[in-house]
């Protein structure tokens, strides 16, 4: 198979993690509790990693990978202070 | 511009998943969207972030590495995606943990399907019903 | 073949919009807690502004202030106070 036909492929199916993106934001925005709103703020940075890794071969741009893992690796840092402020009340020490 | 046999394999296989990937995190993002309450979230979480999230980054990974169009670069994008599926892998399911183990202790969101609760029950037969969950 | 500019061109303007809402809420919530997490969400939409104006240099430097110590700091000011803002 021809490589633009991929490509192409790739491309098609772009608009689909938009709708999604925007369907996570929206549980974001409304969600009745905050673990609720890091859950869905959490599941959209890990889909956005993907998304970016894949804009990066799209684009044809090698310098863009390393986004996706520092996008990775920090969202991840949210989670651990939003778990200790619930748990805890008690950050540092 | 024909590649090769490996390289084509590569790149049809590296395609299936990114789309495969897109497909789930649509199906993730409406379960998110429409479950009751946190603790069944959680299960629309797993489906958008290992389904959605790990399976393109190896599909990426794939593509790139059979992608003769990037040049002497493609492994280094290979390497990159390869690097952040799998830190994706390990840190997503710490993160889910840590946080359904705060909403739990911390009583921030409701248990609601409930048909039984052991850790609560040991926690009021033990500790003598205390107001924290231990 | 659809264009990938045009691809480019379509996130470019919801992240703006997206990050417009966010930063809305985030300045009328009043729970703090909640305007640190609609902040994040700014955030994020501002990294995929900056990796679509093909600028990762600064998007590699944002993600960390702007996901890792920000929400750090501002958890830690909010343990010091309290957690929601009076109205009025």
């Amino acid at each position: 198979m021809d490589e633009n036909v991929l490509l192409n492929m790739i491309l098609y199916a772009l608009p689909v993690y938009l709708l999604a993106f925007l369907l996570y934001v929206v549980r974001a925005v409304k969600g009745p509790t905050i673990p609720d709103m890091v859950l869905a703020v959490d599941a959209l940075s890990y889909d956005l990693a993907a998304f970016l890794a894949i804009l990066a071969v799209v684009f044809k741009i090698p310098i863009l990978i390393p986004v996706a893992i520092v996008l990775a690796l920090w969202i991840y840092a949210l989670d651990i202070y939003v778990a200790k402020y619930l748990e805890s009340k008690e950050m540092g020490e | 511009m024909e590649a090769n046999a490996l390289d084509q394999a590569l790149m049809v296989v590296g395609t299936v998943m990114i789309v495969w990937g897109a497909v789930s995190d649509l199906i993730g993002a409406l379960g998110m969207l429409r479950f009751p309450n946190f603790f069944v979230r959680l299960h629309a979480a797993t489906v958008g972030t290992i389904w959605g999230a790990f399976v393109p980054l190896i599909g990426v990974s794939l593509f790139a590495a059979g992608y003769e169009g990037l040049g002497f670069y493609r492994w280094f994008m290979a390497g990159g995606a390869l690097v952040t599926a799998f830190l994706l892998l390990l840190l997503a399911p710490v993160g889910s943990h840590a946080l359904a183990r705060a909403a739990y202790r911390s009583r921030a969101a409701e248990v609601k399907p409930k048909v039984v609760d052991f850790l609560e029950e040991f926690v009021k037969k033990v500790m003598g019903g205390e107001n924290d969950r231990a | 073949m659809i264009e990938p500019k045009l691809i480019s061109y379509l996130f470019m303007a919801v992240a703006g919009a997206l990050s417009l809402i966010a930063t809305y809420l985030a300045v009328i919530e009043k729970d703090l807690v909640k305007a640190v997490i609609y902040s994040a969400i700014q955030s994020t939409a501002y990294t995929i502004l900056f990796y679509l104006l093909m600028a990762p240099d600064i998007a590699l430097v944002y993600i960390p202030v702007a996901v890792g110590l920000y929400p750090a700091v501002v958890f830690f000011l909010i343990k010091k106070t309290e957690r929601f803002e009076e109205s009025g």
